[in-house]
């Protein structure tokens, strides 16, 4: 019935939009666009070299589609855009439709690179921010009993006071362990004994117990959070996530899409969190150290190895080599599995270079743009996210941006400590105690709530009505808040920051014959040496990429009448740096003038072909 | 030239391919003295189907990558309930194709419950209070190609997906090669004045390293085959490989850390079909997945991440204790210590669908004897591994006539000219030779049969009414499992994995009701809020006791419902 009345207004407002939609992309990003206006837009992109790939389709029955732009283009490197993964941060499915455009307006980015954007791979959570109801969820219409009783979705959160938001609730209770902050009346924190502080009030999420099963709000409505079932550190305690990486169609198609075109050689995800600004985080227990690889004991006799000793990975494979049966490749990959050295939780210190590169360059440009970046800092990437998948697993360049921060507040306090220094202990030690009542992001968005919003960002604490309970208020964080700024702020936000992802673009790999030579050994055995460059700014495949072993290889190839003595036709040119020069060299048997060709071939990069002339 | 020793080595092939020779009619009961191919496979389904219309629902569940049907043949008896009401349980067999005879104890399996029902007690009653869902091959490519192309014992596993194992940009272009054109891929020796390797003096088909210093007659040069992408490196990248059994959801791992992997779970469309096969099932409680080799019954966790709960280990204990007296000479062991795992079918079946689950690692190739009597105990020295090397080619000799072992031959090779050819054929060494088949599969299924008549049955009794003041009315109940497994894994209560199993009443308004502790002191502990629903799981060969304090008069109803175990209800008039 609801999902009716919703299909409902959803075509309705089809009608609607039909009219205006054109001048709508004109004149830019005014407003932010239903599901059916994101489609209807995609549709309209998708002509000449722009094609929309339907990928999977969500729970809820909505299509997730993928805009290829570049088409026509084959042998070309590819980028892939993913936004709005959550389904909560509706700015990022704009930018990812602001950035289709950019691409469609100019052909600067688009002659040797093919880009895939797909602006919502989450369309059930993100109908729910155009709802009559918002909730900020990120979860889709995947059925879930998260109660593990006789239903399913049957105690959601209501919405009691009416405003359309769901917020919290807070109950005056003996048993609560809530005081009102002293600091700003609107907030609560957790009573603290020692302080001989008393807990008045529970705090729980806006809504009635549906199922009187005394719990609150704890089987609503869906479902997987698309943002976290991602097979990298799949979060297998949540069950936002689902039971495992893929469960819903969503991902599992995002995965097959993605897999099915090897060219795909740099990511970006629009979100929550910011690798253009922070790099990937490291300081994650439990990853294997590549230096100090210990070989368990029912191995160490197989492998002529010490079981108390550590071994380098190049150590490891050599004595791997001495056992395994010739012919076989002894890679570090397959090290890694034999020996259960478990995946990569950390990023890799030789990527970490180039992150940190690029998050310099990156302030240094919005520094130009007088763009503020005193904002609230960006979340973490998620266990079992999108970026994190495409870094660990694909191996390949992953950048994310987060194009909304709440600004931070300046600290007056710091001002005033530095006009006056003399009893500065006891002024910290206040200040310390203020910092654990009223956060830093507290500040921030309460201060943002009233500069910008007239204080709609904070639903003010009132009386309702509850079923359970004598004295109910309602109030808190409207859901939406730290990520998506009023409409007007869409387009110059985007406008400002997605144009560092096309100057990111230009600096995938790209390689070339940078020098040949042909030295005449005599007796009609010449020496080939070919010099490969790669001339773009970042390495291939990335250390990660090295690590997992999946990104496709480059492969130099020779073809013509000749014998080749020493050295392989197919030679794979392995990792090569960014701006780094490789030499390979083969022994030959050819006649004199005859012509050979040399390739560069690769299901990823734009292959190259050169004759060279023997003895010439 | 080639052509000659092919059509020569064509001639002797026949010799050996005898498993082939005669292909009978497939009719009811099933012979077990053969292995059936994909065909065979569906057409032995196809028989029983016909055969028991009114027991039986035989239907695709998908298809593999090369568009083979993957079937499964449901059994259930309608009239002794609904399919969804009894507790399921769950064979499969041959997600490595090369693994065969899984497929035939499945097969097997179906054949027993069918023809032996109405006749034997222990049958009839699997069948009736059981629906049990047979998956003979998971693996429809591998078993298809194992049977029509050459290849070792240990070949055609894959999942047939392309992979570039050798990083060359190819896929799939260096496989091995029968060369010889005997449909089998055995092994290459060169004579080889330096080699490492000489003749057993006792039987010299038998290749021994050389002593250090001691001079030998022959290199071995491995698998047959030629370099077909001229890399210097021979069959370095045949079919796939993308391991079926690594490729689940539940602990899926990428590549890099599960060999075999694939790109993401599932990747494979013909073991999604299965999963979604079982996902359509949600009251399966028991699963065996058979594979070869080695002799075991493997249970989960299948990497060192997981520890399982107490009570789940008891459930399977039930089991996994018995099995290995059923098949002599299997071990009963977590499918961890074999080694680490990821991805694997059983994870998904144990900590998604909450079934617990069996590996059978079929046929133990010790059982190829041919010795005396003797008390003497068996140790791991390489002369006696060259001694049972000896026993074996002798029950190869003797007892099998040959048709395991193909005798060294000279072939003229395209890169090194004379070598010999010989070994091991490829229906040998992991498969039971034919003769050994009828024991394997029935022992087998046996289990499995034990396993059925250990799947949850609950009974119901109320076992007191007692008036109390003003209206009340209290109701004791006892819940009993009578069988070895529980209701619902503990693991799959503590997940919350789906509704968990209940007792339920209706009729009356209930007070208050709870778990009794102990009946006879009156210690009850009740369930604060809706108490006229109390969600718990009842292990294997144990009761439980429930009390409600109810109100009202005439006809109260108490029911237990579970996914797995069905709904079990009993009423009371007041």
């Amino acid at each position: 019935m609801v999902k009716k009345l919703l299909h409902l207004c959803f075509s309705g407002m089809l009608i609607v939009m039909s009219s205006g939609l054109k001048a709508q992309s004109d004149i830019g990003f005014g407003k932010y666009h239903t599901n059916p206006e994101v489609q209807q837009l995609l549709k309209e992109f998708s002509s000449g070299n722009a094609k929309l790939h339907t990928i999977a389709e969500s729970p809820g029955g909505e299509p997730i589609t993928v805009l290829e732009i570049g088409a026509n283009l084959s042998d070309v490197p590819a980028i892939f855009v993913g936004a709005n993964f959550e389904g909560n941060v509706p700015l990022a499915t704009e930018g990812a439709l602001y950035l289709s455009k950019l691409l469609m307006d100019s052909t600067a980015y688009t002659k040797d690179v093919k880009w895939y954007i797909m602006p919502q791979p989450n369309p059930d959570a993100a109908a729910v921010y155009f709802s009559a109801l918002k909730t900020g969820q990120a979860t889709n219409l995947f059925k879930i009993n998260n109660d593990g009783d006789e239903a399913t979705d049957e105690d959601g959160p209501d919405d009691l006071n009416g405003d359309g938001l769901i917020t919290q609730m807070r109950i005056k209770s003996i048993e609560g362990s809530y005081i009102v902050s002293k600091e700003d009346p609107r907030l609560m924190k957790v009573a603290d004994k020692k302080e001989g502080e008393r807990g008045e009030y529970k705090l729980l999420t806006e809504g009635i117990d549906t199922d009187k099963d005394g719990k609150y709000n704890e089987d609503g409505v869906g479902g997987i959070n698309v943002g976290i079932a991602f097979p990298h550190l799949f979060p297998y305690e949540n069950k936002e996530a689902g039971l495992y990486a893929g469960q819903t169609p969503e991902v599992y198609g995002i995965l097959r899409f993605i897999f099915d075109r090897p060219e795909i050689s740099m990511v970006y995800t629009l979100g929550t969190s910011n690798f253009c600004m922070v790099p990937p985080k490291g300081g994650r227990k439990g990853d294997a150290s590549l230096d100090k690889i210990k070989i368990p004991r029912r191995y160490a006799t197989m492998l002529n190895a010490d079981a108390n000793k550590t071994y380098t990975m190049d150590e490891a494979i050599e004595l791997f080599k001495a056992v395994v049966s010739p012919g076989t490749d002894v890679t570090p990959s397959l090290v890694a599995s034999y020996l259960s050295l478990g995946p990569a939780l950390n990023p890799l210190e030789d990527d970490l270079v180039f992150y940190k590169k690029y998050a310099e360059d990156y302030k240094k440009y919005l520094k130009s743009k007088d763009f503020s970046t005193e904002t609230l800092d960006p979340t973490p990437a998620k266990d079992g996210s999108f970026e994190l998948w495409a870094y660990y697993h694909l191996g390949v360049p992953s950048f994310s941006m987060q194009l909304f921060s709440v600004p931070k507040v300046k600290e007056e306090a710091e001002k005033e400590d530095e006009k006056d220094a003399s009893d500065d202990k006891k002024k910290k030690e206040e200040k310390s105690e203020k910092k654990d009542e009223l956060s830093e992001k507290d500040k921030a968005l309460l201060a943002y709530s009233d500069a910008e919003l007239d204080g709609a960002g904070f639903v003010a604490w009132t009386k309702v009505d509850h079923p359970d309970f004598d004295e109910v208020e309602v109030g808190g964080y409207a859901p939406y808040l730290e990520t998506t700024p009023k409409a007007d702020k869409i387009e110059s936000l985007l406008a400002t920051q997605l144009p560092w992802l096309l100057k990111l673009s230009t600096e995938l790999p790209e390689f070339a014959i940078a020098d040949k030579k042909v030295t005449d050994m005599g007796g009609g055995i010449y020496k080939l040496e070919l010099y490969v460059a790669n001339n773009g700014a970042l390495p291939y495949p990335i250390s990660m990429g090295q690590r997992n072993g999946q990104p496709a290889p480059v492969v130099l190839t020779l073809d013509g009448d000749m014998e080749l003595l020493e050295g392989k036709l197919r030679t794979p040119l392995g990792a090569i740096g960014a701006n780094q020069v490789k030499k390979y060299t083969w022994l030959l048997k050819a006649s004199k003038n005859k012509s050979i060709t040399a390739g560069i071939e690769s299901t990823v990069f734009t292959d190259v072909v050169e004759q060279i002339k023997i003895g010439g | 030239m080639i052509r000659k020793i092919f059509s020569l080595v064509a001639l002797f092939s026949l010799a050996v391919a005898v498993f082939a020779a005669d292909e009978p009619k497939i009719e009811v009961p099933l012979r077990f003295d053969r292995y059936y191919d994909y065909n065979d496979v569906v057409e032995a389904l196809e028989v029983l189907h016909e055969a028991y219309p009114e027991l039986t629902k035989l239907e695709s569940v998908g298809e593999s990558e090369e568009g083979l049907k993957i079937y499964a043949l449901t059994i259930n008896n309608k009239k002794t309930g609904a399919e969804h009401d009894k507790p399921g349980v769950w064979v499969d067999g041959n997600i490595h194709g090369n693994e065969i005879q899984a497929g035939e104890v499945c097969l097997y399996y179906a054949n027993m419950l069918l023809t032996k029902y109405g006749k034997n007690e222990q049958v009839t009653k699997a069948v009736d209070s059981n629906v049990h869902y047979i998956i003979p091959v998971v693996n429809v490519d591998g078993r298809n190609h194992f049977f029509k192309d050459a290849h070792t014992p240990s070949s055609s596993r894959s999942i047939r997906i392309p992979k570039d194992d050798d990083g060359d940009g190819l896929f799939d272009e260096d496989a091995p090669d029968d060369l010889d054109g005997d449909g089998s891929i055995c092994q290459m020796r060169i004579k080889d004045p330096n080699g490492d390797y000489k003749p057993d003096p006792e039987d010299p088909r038998i290749m021994v390293r050389v002593k250090p210093g001691e001079k030998g007659e022959y290199t071995i040069l491995g698998s047959e085959g030629i370099d077909n992408d001229g890399d210097g490196k021979f069959n370095e990248d045949a079919e796939g490989y993308l391991d079926p059994n690594r490729n689940w959801g539940y602990h899926w791992q990428p590549q890099y850390v599960q060999q075999g992997a694939g790109n993401f779970p599932f990747s494979g469309v013909g073991i999604k079909a299965v999963d979604e096969f079982a996902a359509k099932h949600p009251n399966i409680i028991v699963n065996f997945s058979f594979h070869n080799s080695g002799g075991m019954w493997l249970r989960v966790p299948a990497d060192n991440t997981t520890v399982l709960p107490a009570s789940d280990i008891a459930a399977y204990d039930v089991i996994g204790k018995e099995a290995i007296k059923i098949t002599p000479g299997y071990v009963y062991m977590t499918s961890v210590e074999l080694y680490p795992t990821f991805g694997d079918s059983d994870g998904q079946m144990f900590f998604v669908h909450g079934s617990y689950t069996f590996v059978g690692e079929l046929f133990v190739r010790e059982h190829e004897t041919y010795k005396e009597k003797s008390d003497k105990p068996a140790t791991a020295s390489e002369n006696d591994r060259t001694e049972r090397n000896r026993e074996q080619l002798k029950f190869n000799d003797n007892v099998v006539q040959g048709e395991l072992y193909k005798d060294w031959k000279p072939f003229n090779h395209p890169v090194y000219g004379e070598i010999e050819i010989g070994g091991w054929v490829k229906m040998s060494s992991r498969l039971p030779h034919p003769f050994m088949l009828p024991d394997l599969v029935h022992r087998n299924a046996s289990v499995v049969l034990l396993a059925a008549n250990e799947t949850p049955k609950v009974e119901l009794e109320v076992f007191e009414v007692k008036e109390l003041d003003n209206n009340l009315k209290r109701i004791r109940v006892r819940l009993t499992n009578k069988n070895g497994l529980s209701t619902m894994t503990a693991q799959a209560v503590k997940d919350k994995l789906y509704t968990i199993d209940h007792l339920k009443v209706s009729g009356a308004k209930v007070i208050a009701g709870g778990k009794i502790n102990d009946y006879r002191l009156d210690q009850v502990s009740y369930k604060e809020h809706k108490p006229e629903v109390q969600f718990f799981a009842i292990p294997g060969h144990s009761s439980t006791e429930y009390e409600f304090i109810v109100q009202g008069k005439g006809e109260v109803t108490l029911e237990y419902i579970s996914q797995k175990a069905g709904i079990t209800s009993t009423s009371v008039s007041l």
